[in-house]
């Protein structure tokens, strides 16, 4: 019996989870609980206590007991909720993803939490298609088999294939973990944390400069000591991170059922699976510190994912450019997009760069010599330094603007702190914008956007002379934009 | 239409400021600075709705649609017939009163829908038909 012949029927969700649920309540009420016991304990009620814990295992409960779902008649149907009786339907064939996400304690009761992505615009939780709590192969094979439908018409989805590899994670890549902005955020906010902590038990009060008796250590030393310590600090937090999310990262691809498989996670495990049709471009970026190490990142642009659910979209986690490279020539088959060289925006584009970099600074700098010759401190005229740094800026962004046209893909690239290199195949092209302010008519250029259903919805391709964007626009989809040209 | 919602803009600036320096002295803000203002709001009520009225183009082909806006930034977009998710038909509050309607035209792409913004309410009904139908004649899930 197959899996969705045995979904045709109302199912509950797997009893397992009334161990799971419960458990996450008291963890998500963990505070008020504390509160309520330590408040009971006080003042002399048990009952208290048992209503504390009581509450949220019966809410476990429930939310077992009216919780089923059904797929018949080619749609999904999920019914949850009490008193809001919610009934979810949507039709098989607009699944677009399914996801797996196993917590710690999914784990280890074997179970797993299925997310059923379709391409809604919808942000709302409710609006969700969730099946938490299924044993693991059951839901492996309600994968199988909802993306089997929903490429039905694929002739090759019968054939059962093996997967082929196409990436495996490799420990040597936590290097770049510390170089990308995401992990210094979180080293950042973990410092932060442990400042906050350290305030609250006073430490900051007691703390002062004179009473470092530390022997024979002068200041000039101690401060650059504990930049470093923090530097340190910040970079072991940030490959932790990294770790968590990616250790046991692998990418697979079953060429007979035309969809990528995706696993990764150190305690949360994740598997996503992406329908090959959907996949409408990649998106290679670079942060400025990754790009000096030599290294990149690679996303997917899959249609009915928005941004928002970036998680799901990731192909390569931060990892040397030779094997992001690698593994974007496999996911678009084709290796000329990714490696060619691309068309320059010429001198108006790189005017603009310099001029949009320069000018803020250059009339910040202006209004610090100002202040310093009116009598201002000496050292405000550190501030110049900004003007390098603006030249330097300009001159990469010049330098990394680029588009083309090639293979049937639109390559688009751009940013400095952070260089994008966006790949969308021509097909996944919904509607071409040309905007252009006032001074970018004036300087004879225009911002071609290319929409798409996916990733960020569009692929910009900024500060193009007027004529190239059209041409550009015309070549992608020739009957399009031909009767507009005018 | 938009040279009445200008003025309400406008009215809404002027406010703001006063909002704003209300618990201040208002003598503290020289004499030049509100003329100042006042030319620049009279000159944006003036200038920019003929600006904008000039600048709306749209143009509805058997394959695609295609629609030009704006003043200072200028967007020019296009959508095919066969990727058209929704067409929508709104009357505001202000253009109920000119007997106007907006005619916005979705895309699968939230960067993608298309305004055709204070269409004679007539014109605008026969033009959402007219998608309607254009739209629906062709195939595909429109992503």
């Amino acid at each position: 019996m197959t899996e969705l012949a045995r979904d045709a029927e109302w199912q509950r969700l797997d009893p397992r989870m009334l161990l799971v649920h419960p458990i996450r309540e008291v963890l998500r009420f963990l505070p008020v609980i504390v509160v309520v016991v330590l408040g009971s304990t006080a003042a002399g009620g048990e009952q208290w206590q048992l209503i504390g814990v009581g509450i949220p295992v019966a809410l476990g409960l429930m939310r077992y007991l009216t919780t089923s779902f059904r797929i018949s008649g080619g749609r999904i149907e999920l019914r949850r909720g009490l008193l809001n009786r919610h009934v979810l339907s949507t039709p098989v064939d607009r699944v677009r993803t399914v996801d797996l996400t196993s917590s710690p304690i999914h784990r280890l009761l074997g179970l797993t939490k299925v997310q059923i992505g379709t391409g809604t615009a919808s942000s709302s939780d409710e609006d969700r298609v969730d099946l938490d709590g299924l044993p693991l192969d059951r839901a492996r094979a309600l994968r199988a088999e909802l993306l089997e439908t929903s490429t039905a018409d694929d002739e090759l989805a019968s054939a059962e294939a093996t997967d082929t590899e196409v990436l495996a994670f490799d420990p040597a890549w936590l290097r770049y973990a510390p170089l990308t902005g995401s992990g210094v955020v979180i080293g950042a906010a973990a410092l932060g944390a442990a400042s906050q902590l350290l305030q609250s038990v006073g430490f900051w009060e007691r703390f002062d400069l004179d009473n470092l008796d530390v022997p024979g250590v002068s200041l000039g030393v101690l401060v650059p000591l504990l930049v470093l310590a923090g530097l340190v600090v910040v970079s072991l937090l940030s490959v932790g991170g990294y770790a968590v999310s990616n250790w046991g990262f692998r990418l697979t691809r079953n060429r007979a059922a035309a969809t990528w498989h995706l696993t990764r996670g150190l305690f949360t495990t994740r598997e996503t699976t992406v329908d090959d049709e959907r996949v409408a471009g990649v998106n290679l970026s670079e942060p400025l510190g990754l790009r000096l190490a030599g290294g990149a990142r690679l996303s997917a642009i899959v249609t009915g994912l928005s941004s928002s659910q970036r998680g799901s979209a990731t192909l390569v986690p931060p990892a040397p450019r030779a094997v992001v490279e690698r593994v974007a020539v496999e996911v678009l088959d084709t290796s000329v997009p990714v490696a060619a060289p691309l068309v320059g925006h010429g001198p108006r584009a790189a005017r603009r760069r310099w001029t949009r970099a320069l000018l803020p600074v250059l009339g910040v700098a202006a209004a610090f010599v100002l202040v310093v010759v009116s009598g201002g401190p000496t050292w405000l005229l550190l501030g110049l330094l900004a003007l390098p740094l603006a030249a330097f800026l300009a001159r990469d962004r010049t330098r990394s603007l680029g588009h083309a046209l090639l293979a049937g893909h639109l390559v688009a690239r751009s940013g400095s702190l952070v260089r994008r290199r966006r790949i969308l195949d021509v097909d996944h092209v919904i509607g071409w914008n040309l905007r252009a302010t006032w001074l970018q008519r004036r300087a004879g250029l225009t911002t071609l956007v290319a929409t798409t259903a996916g990733g960020n919805q569009a692929v910009v391709v900024l500060d193009v002379p007027e004529d190239e964007a059209v041409r550009v626009a015309h070549r992608a989809l020739p009957q399009l934009v031909e009767q507009f040209r005018s | 239409m938009w040279r009445t919602e200008a003025v309400v803009q406008a009215v809404l600036l002027s406010v703001v400021p006063f909002v704003l320096i209300g618990p201040l002295d208002l003598m503290d803000v020289p004499w030049w600075a509100w003329v100042l203002w006042a030319a620049f709001l009279a000159a944006y009520v003036v200038v920019v709705p003929s600006w904008r009225y000039l600048v709306h183009r749209w143009e509805v082909t058997d394959t695609a649609v295609y629609t030009q806006t704006g003043w200072w930034a200028r967007e020019r977009r296009i959508a095919p017939m066969s990727r058209i998710q929704t067409v929508d038909h709104v009357e505001g509050a202000l253009a109920r009163l000119f007997g106007l309607a907006t005619v916005t035209v979705t895309t699968a792409s939230a960067a993608g829908a298309l305004g055709i913004a204070g269409l004679d309410k007539d014109v605008a009904r026969r033009l959402v038909d007219e998608l309607t139908m254009k739209a629906d004649a062709v195939e595909g899930d429109a992503t």
